[in-house]
């Protein structure tokens, strides 16, 4: 019986390995918290994706920023308006069953304004400054020129001969 | 521009959270800028338009500049 079991259970597991996807959890803090108490807050919602049994890949720390417009939000009927947050993201790898889940729990947080669930790549998707436009190619001048003066080595003699038959003519 | 900036620049997944980018795809009141203008092929300005959505929501680029 407990053989059994196991094989279910040890299936179980590498169905939901095989099944389970990247996403990404983007989301914003409410600025009220104080700037030493961000990395708890980032540091509770890592161990709230774990626990769902993600596995997380990378993850930024939230980090205040100025958003683009107000963004109100309304907890236990108080409206209240945010012009600055906090930013931080998560990517992790999750079965599609348990990310209802979490999307739920996340629903009932009062320390999050808003938040994108996305589906994502594995590999870092940030491109970095390194497409400079001094990258471009560049001509090797240099090397052609001393190309040539190594492929033409003067042999007197032939070009004495070419005159002489230029001269005959 | 006239190449597809983004395979130009060997960028397979555009992120929405890559706002440098999203931003030379604006127009000056913040609209997303056109196919026409753009360059970009068909199958990367759906991820771009996308991706600009997405940042938009969560606060990191503007829906209207007035």
């Amino acid at each position: 019986m407990s053989d059994a079991e196991n094989k279910d259970n040890i299936e179980a597991k590498e169905e939901t390995e095989a099944n389970s996807k990247v996403y990404e959890f983007g989301y914003l803090l409410v600025p009220t918290i104080a700037q030493d108490d961000a990395p708890i807050n980032y540091g509770n919602l890592k161990e709230l994706v774990s626990s769902f049994g993600g596995e997380v890949i990378s993850d930024e720390m939230p980090k205040m920023i100025n958003l683009a417009y107000s963004i109100s939000k309304v907890t236990s009927n108080v409206r209240s308006k945010f012009t600055t947050a906090y930013f931080g993201w998560i990517k992790f790898t999750m079965s599609p069953a348990k990310v209802l889940e979490l999307k739920k729990s996340l629903d009932l947080d009062p320390k999050i304004i808003r938040f994108l669930l996305l589906k994502t790549v594995k590999e870092n998707t940030i491109a970095a400054k390194r497409f400079a436009r001094g990258e471009t190619y560049k001509r090797p001048i240099m090397k052609k020129s001393a190309e040539n003066e190594t492929a033409v080595p003067i042999n007197k003699e032939e070009i004495d001969k070419e005159i002489d038959a230029l001269v005959a003519v | 521009m006239k190449q597809d900036y983004f395979s130009a620049n060997n960028i397979k997944f555009i992120d929405y959270k890559d706002i440098e980018i999203l931003k030379k795809f604006l127009n000056p009141n913040g609209k997303i800028m056109s196919h026409k203008r753009t360059g970009v092929t068909a199958k990367n300005q759906r991820a771009l338009a996308n991706a600009i959505k997405h940042a938009r929501f969560i606060g990191l680029l503007p829906f209207v500049v007035k």
